[in-house]
């Protein structure tokens, strides 16, 4: 393994730490919810960097598979709840409501947790792998694809608000029971909860770095910088495009699955362009780029921002606030706060005695010049 | 015309954007192992020639034959798995990745996503790797971001890469522009070695790297193929003199 790489391990691993040790010094549970929360929104800035800062592919719409997650998550937990606290015939309250009489078709599977679960992840894997056979098999790219996204991602909010009988409309689904497996039971409001997002938030973490690391996840970035490049060396772009596309909707999923479970309810806002703007915003401010620096851009950014808004002073002003931060962090720091640390860290380094400097570059071909000459 | 001695045979390839026939009825036949130049003046269709060739452009009538097969209707990534490789005439590297990276890139024997996933590190393509670095002077530049490296060696490096895909066929769009007297001569040697383990198309307007190198040259104009033959046929050759009426000669281009 690299030094770098090694490097890049350890960091990762002391931040991990160090977010799974916070519930030892933290008890107070509605903290530990906030955090939680916090921590789902940097699972789903992980995503967005590994299609946008990894794949080169803005989308626009990573809230659109986030929330696939969350209703995925959400019918699993309403199910629990029949036929406890619901009407006639086992339905969900929100069916009964709405004159609905049997359970529809694609209700059914989730009371198989299992189901529920995969398909939290496998479906928004599908629908970005679907989404993406068109958009990269016919070549659209930059903006367009962008448009694209956010455009989907609008559809299937509409969606899910004009079906209000079987997806509970404006109100989304709401009064859900807790998520349990092997005998653990997830209150959103302990550690228990906090927990369980903590080591997905790990695992994807270590799982995305993996991908990068990869020769997959070089070709990715080569394909990011020259895309002819890496199709006439033999290698199928659009291929590569909609793996990394559909990995980051898996983990934008899971991401919004935790969400239902620490929110203790899906909404249609969960799909909207607010959030998904502020995905492309905390992944600027981190540094899209870097994984971890995604994920930290998540945290400072709605950790000030809850901080903020909850302050008596700043009350009347918190959103001009983020939106200067946010301008001076685009102007000053293009590469975001993991580019401004990475180039600190390089100019700490060079300070340092170390290895004799190279030649420039440009002194080069000369001296190569000289040994064809002298061949000759 | 045998598609047994020949390994690509262009067959009457033609190509129009918007009514403009960049290349008509064009008829190359190139032997495996050969190093042949494409010249001629500006706009005579050498760089369609080669987009045609590996699948950039699409061909409007005729056929190409590569190894016996028609590659014409196949993707890009078809056409370059079944052994063509593309150098482009403006340098195109990955800028942001090592020179290491990049090479490793080029190696591109195992296409597919699920085999690239499990492969960290330079796996077995480290010898190699430096082997290529080496060949084209590249070898202390191993981990500098491509984006520091001078003109000539962005040059080199993507010649490298393309060594590195190790196709049978490879397709050179001005390889030495851009760079400086002692580097084109290098390029010259480096070329000359390549002959006879891969065929080499070279697309050059640098007449006197052109005698070093070319051992076929074809001459295209308007699209069409003009003449063909050695550098004494083509030097006498009066039709390629008229073509070249007014740009200063041949030897100007």
């Amino acid at each position: 393994m690299l030094a770098r790489t090694k490097t890049e391990v350890a960091l990762y691993a002391a931040v991990c730490v160090a977010i799974l040790l916070v519930p030892v010094f933290l008890q107070d549970a509605f903290l530990l919810n906030k955090y939680a929360r916090y921590l789902v929104f940097g699972m789903l800035a992980v995503s967005l960097s590994l299609s946008w800062g990894y794949g080169g592919i803005l989308n626009l719409g990573q809230a659109m598979t986030f929330g696939i997650g969350s209703y995925c998550m959400a019918m699993l937990l309403k199910l629990k709840t029949v036929p406890v606290h619901t009407g006639a015939d086992g339905l969900p309250d929100f069916m009964v409501w709405n004159n609905v009489t049997e359970l529809p078709w694609f209700w059914t599977p989730f009371y198989s947790p299992l189901f529920g679960v995969l398909a939290g992840i496998l479906l928004p894997a599908g629908v970005a792998a679907l989404l993406g056979w068109f958009v990269f098999k016919g070549r659209v790219t930059g903006v367009y694809a962008a448009i694209i996204t956010l455009a989907a991602m609008v559809v299937v909010q509409l969606i899910i608000i004009d079906q209000q009988a079987f997806t509970g409309g404006f109100n989304g689904i709401t009064d859900l029971g807790q998520f349990d497996i092997a005998g653990l039971t997830f209150d959103a409001y302990g550690s228990s909860s906090y927990y369980l997002v903590a080591i997905c938030l790990t695992v994807t973490l270590f799982l995305a770095l993996a991908i990068t690391k990869s020769k997959a996840g070089l070709i990715v970035q080569a394909i990011r910088d020259e895309e002819d490049r890496v199709r006439f060396f033999g290698y199928d772009v659009a291929l590569y495009k909609i793996f990394i596309f559909s990995v980051s909707a898996a983990i934008a999923g899971l991401a919004g699955m935790l969400y239902t479970i620490v929110m203790e309810f899906a909404s249609p806002t969960f799909l909207g362009v607010p959030l998904s703007l502020s995905v492309v915003i905390w992944v600027a401010v981190g540094g899209r780029q870097s994984l971890l620096g995604a994920m930290l851009g998540a945290l400072i950014v709605t950790g000030v921002q809850g901080a903020l808004s909850e302050s008596e002073t700043f009350l009347d002003t918190w959103t001009l606030i983020m939106g200067l931060l946010f301008v001076l962090v685009v102007l000053f720091l293009p590469q975001g706060l993991a580019g401004a640390f990475a180039s600190l860290a390089r100019r700490f380094e060079r300070q340092r005695p170390t290895p004799p400097k190279k030649p420039a570059p440009h002194t080069e071909p000369v001296a190569n010049g000289r040994e064809v000459e002298s061949t000759r | 015309m045998q598609a047994s001695e020949s390994q690509l045979v262009v067959d009457n390839a033609s190509v129009s954007f918007s009514g403009f026939r960049a290349v008509s009825d064009l008829c190359l036949t190139v032997r495996a192992g050969e190093l042949r130049c494409l010249i001629g003046p500006n706009g005579a269709g050498k760089t369609t020639a080669l987009d045609l060739i590996c699948g950039k452009t699409r061909l409007s009538g005729g056929a190409i034959v590569f190894k016996g097969k028609p590659i014409h209707r196949l993707s890009e990534h078809a056409i370059a798995r079944s052994g063509i490789g593309r150098k482009f005439q403006v340098p195109s590297v990955f800028r942001a990745l090592s020179v290491r990276d990049n090479l490793h890139i080029g190696h591109s024997k195992q296409p597919g996503v699920l085999a690239n996933l499990t492969t960290f590190g330079q796996g077995g393509d480290t010898d190699d790797i430096e082997r290529l670095a080496e060949m084209v002077g590249l070898e202390d530049e191993l981990d500098t971001p491509a984006a520091h490296l001078s003109h000539g060696q962005t040059q080199w490096l993507e010649i490298a890469l393309i060594l590195a895909q190790d196709p049978s066929l490879i397709l050179m769009d001005e390889p030495t522009a851009g760079m400086t007297a002692q580097e084109t001569k290098k390029t010259a040697q480096l070329f000359n070695r390549l002959g006879g383990r891969h065929t080499l198309i070279v697309v050059e307007h640098d007449m006197g790297f052109v005698r070093d190198i070319a051992q076929t040259i074809s001459v295209m104009h308007q699209g069409r193929l003009l003449a063909e033959g050695s550098i004494a046929d083509i030097e006498g050759n009066q039709a390629v003199r008229d073509a070249y009426l007014g740009s200063g000669g041949i030897g100007h281009a």
